[in-house]
């Protein structure tokens, strides 16, 4: 231990030739952090785009291959919002869109039973009212994409189905989710340009107080509307905030799934492999690719401090006290490194993210500092210069 | 020479694994975008087209000849045919006073194309009028109701004999015969847009070249469903931020570049040394380390082009063989491994340069021979 102490007084590694090793560690790192950072920013958002928390759950339709293509009967939201301990239930036509050329994502909402669910901040023009019809309300983010305010007439054109609409914008909104980057418009809005009738809805999010309800109770009473639908009165009721009744519709309770939101959405990426742990892999596997270039990095710096190295070994030092000393000088700059590349990284990724251009879906993906991504950073960076330097050849 | 030296192959491996980072991102990309082509070939894509003004944002900004209707309506692949005019006006019923979305067209031909069910008639006159059923339950509007309609100072008087469900955006609308819409804006000559649809049977592309030529300069033609534009916008979004990661990978290699470059120099200080003993020109170094750097560069690239195209396609079969619904094929298409050859090349000379011009700098007489 004196031995080394008394080596690490005596400066032999040149800083110019050290800065080579912390300029690819910085890179390595910033590579990995900006692809894990991305990759996990989207499974973040796409897993929280229904609402996160045990207490939001979805009624959806199973068969859908995307999240925003299935189908439900619109009056299970009024069954469902009947039961005792259901807080909120706002039934939503999710349908992609075109507007001035740009892609986007158009919610068809009942503006009242949306607001239990979520909270939007109006910061121009006016939310939706019950009677608005042909008007929408603009996310932040779409808005500044597609350089509109309130007032402004815009033509929608559908992609899904076969339809063109003429709406005026109300207001612009601010949700800090992924809502942002959302047109929101009246419920049958959404049903026109998903091309459905006043009967279907893509899903329902239902808020529920966990300790009255469960999602398993909810399932319950699907069940028993699919079994034994309830009698209507004329060809269906017309719940408050609604102008068009709600039809019977007949359905397959093996269609229909009532889950966790956030599972909901998990499970969709779950059938294409797409998990956290996953994308943290993914991402690791990126670092590694680079490693070769690491340990190449370091091999150079003890080559050209071959000089210097063989000086110390004749004067006696041993080859493991070389290696502990370089590696106690070489473990800061690294950490360094890859502080300065997990910095760059987000740093980047922001420019990306203010010109519009980190998007997925149409919707911006948010970056968050996520510690285990940080910690993983540290880690694999200190193991590879560590296992670089001890599989060094100091002779 | 050089390339006999013992790093030469991790060198290759350095630069092959970041291309393979690159090559097995793009062929993955690859396989989702050809996915979302594929399922937005798998919508029936519908035959509708609008003509709207050249310069206008939204319908009721847009004028459009209405003589161009008669002209498009001479073509063989043209289906049915709506021009339509588009207002904004004021409806006074009872004492309600309300902004309601206008629609002036031929109603017969208009409402067989919607499928709409009507409850009553369709508009035979300019007095008479179809009102959308989310727009007469809002505000209780019955059939044989009077309503009184303003726009521009422009007034009429209409009686409701019909009320309408179409699914569709009129639901909540006003539809009035031309007549009334041309009476209210002051105007015979234009109208809004026009509507139509291809014939069944008939080639898209020809029909639409066809029709193009018909059309004046001022005017455009837009296809009502935008699945194309929208899957070809899903794929763009997920090219640009690849296109912008791929940067991060690019600087990786070119930093690789330079420590390949520094290394081969340090190690071959004896020969680099012996040469400009025995004469060599200045430049010479220069030429070994760059020449050295960019093979290392080539064959890493090509190396890495096919590990990670190949490591991407096991890596998917191993995936189907634990989750059988996974089918995922990745692929690489030509002009990517070139595009990536040469910017792999390119990041290299960039990285190789500042240790090359510095071996041109360093003397043989410091050098151990």
């Amino acid at each position: 231990m004196s031995a080394l102490t008394r080596l690490i007084g005596f400066r032999y590694l040149k800083r110019g030739r050290i800065l080579a090793l912390a300029i690819i560690l910085t890179l390595s790192s910033t590579l990995f952090s900006i692809t894990a950072f991305s990759l996990l920013g989207f499974y973040r958002g796409f897993t929280a785009y229904l609402g996160e928390g045990e207490d939001v759950i979805a009624i959806y339709n199973r068969k859908g291959s995307t999240p925003f293509t299935g189908l439900v009967p619109a009056y299970l939201a009024e069954k469902v919002g009947s039961i005792n301990g259901v807080i909120a239930c706002s039934p939503e036509a999710v349908a992609p869109c075109i507007v001035k050329g740009e892609s986007i994502f158009l919610r068809g909402i009942i503006p009242e039973d949306f607001a239990k669910l979520n909270q939007l901040a109006i910061f121009d023009g006016s939310m939706l009212e019950p009677d608005d019809v042909n008007s929408v309300v603009v996310g932040r983010n779409a808005a500044e994409r597609l350089n509109l305010k309130p007032g402004d007439e815009i033509l929608v054109l559908g992609v899904l189905a076969d339809r063109y609409l003429q709406l005026q914008v109300k207001g612009i909104y601010e949700s800090h989710s992924v809502m942002d980057d959302e047109v929101l418009a009246p419920l049958y809005v959404g049903q026109w340009l998903r091309g459905t009738d006043y009967g279907h809805v893509t899903l329902i999010r239902v808020k529920i107080d966990r300790s009255v309800v469960s999602p398993a109770a909810i399932l319950e009473e699907v069940a028993r509307e699919a079994s034994e639908p309830s009698q209507s009165q004329d060809s269906g009721r017309k719940p408050e905030g609604l102008i068009m009744s709600w039809p019977r519709a007949s359905f397959r309770v093996e269609d229909i799934g009532v889950e966790e939101a956030q599972m909901f959405m998990k499970s969709y990426l779950d059938r294409y492999g797409v998990t956290r742990e996953s994308l943290l892999t993914l991402s690791a596997i990126v670092f590694l690719f680079s490693s070769a270039t690491v340990a190449a990095a370091s091999k150079t710096i003890i080559a050209q401090h071959e000089g210097e190295i063989n000086v110390l070994r004749s004067l006696g030092a041993s080859r493991k006290l070389l290696k502990g000393d370089m590696l106690a000088r070489l473990l800061p700059w690294s950490l360094i490194a890859s502080s300065i590349g997990a910095a760059l990284a987000v740093a980047v990724l922001k420019v990306i993210q203010g010109y519009g251009l980190l998007q997925v879906v149409s919707h911006t993906v948010s970056i968050q500092l996520d510690p285990l991504t940080i910690a993983l950073n540290f880690v694999l960076v200190f193991l590879l210069v560590s296992i670089s330097v001890l599989r060094a050849d100091m002779e | 020479m050089l390339l006999r030296k013992r790093g030469m192959v991790s060198s290759i491996l350095a630069v092959a694994l970041l291309v393979a980072i690159l090559a097995s991102t793009n062929s993955i990309v690859n396989y989702i975008d050809l996915q979302v082509q594929t399922l937005g070939g798998l919508v029936n894509l519908s035959r509708t087209y609008l003509v709207l003004g050249g310069n206008a944002t939204s319908i009721t900004d847009s004028q459009v000849d209405a003589r161009l209707a008669r002209k498009l309506s001479n073509l063989s692949c043209v289906g049915y045919m709506l021009p339509q005019k588009m207002l904004t006006v004021n409806l006074t019923s009872g004492s309600s006073n309300l902004m309601v979305q206008m629609r002036g067209v031929e109603s017969d031909a208009f409402f067989k194309a919607r499928k709409a069910y009507m409850n009553g008639t369709a508009a035979k006159n300019w007095m008479e009028a179809n009102v959308g059923e989310i727009l007469a339950r809002r505000f209780s509007i019955g059939l044989g109701d009077e309503v009184s309609l303003s726009f521009g100072g422009r007034q009429a008087k209409v009686r409701v004999v019909g009320v309408f469900v179409s699914q569709t955006q009129s639901d909540a609308e006003l539809v009035v015969p031309m007549e009334t819409a041309n009476v209210l804006d002051g105007n015979n000559n234009t109208v809004s847009f026009i509507e139509f649809s291809l014939k069944d049977g008939v080639s898209v592309q020809e029909a639409v070249n066809r029709i193009v030529q018909t059309l004046p300069e001022n005017v455009k033609l837009v296809q009502a469903q935008q699945m194309g534009e929208f899957a070809q916008q899903m794929s763009i979004q997920t090219l640009v931020f690849l296109n912008v990661w791929s940067l991060a990978v690019y600087a990786a290699i070119a930093a690789a570049s330079y420590v390949v470059a520094a290394r081969l120099i340090i190690e071959s200080s004896y020969e680099l040394a012996m040469l400009k003993a025995l004469g060599a020109k200045k430049l010479t170094p220069f030429t070994l380390v760059f020449t050295y750097t960019t093979t290392v560069a080539f064959i890493g690239s090509i190396l890495g082009t096919a590990l990670g195209t190949v490591g991407a396609q096991t890596a998917s079969t191993i995936l189907r063989w634990i989750q059988p619904d996974v089918d995922m094929v990745p692929f690489l298409k030509a002009e990517q491994a070139l595009q990536t050859l040469l910017l792999t090349l390119a990041s290299s000379i960039l990285g190789c340069m500042h240790p090359a011009l510095k071996s041109t700098r360093t003397g043989h007489m410091g050098q151990p021979l």
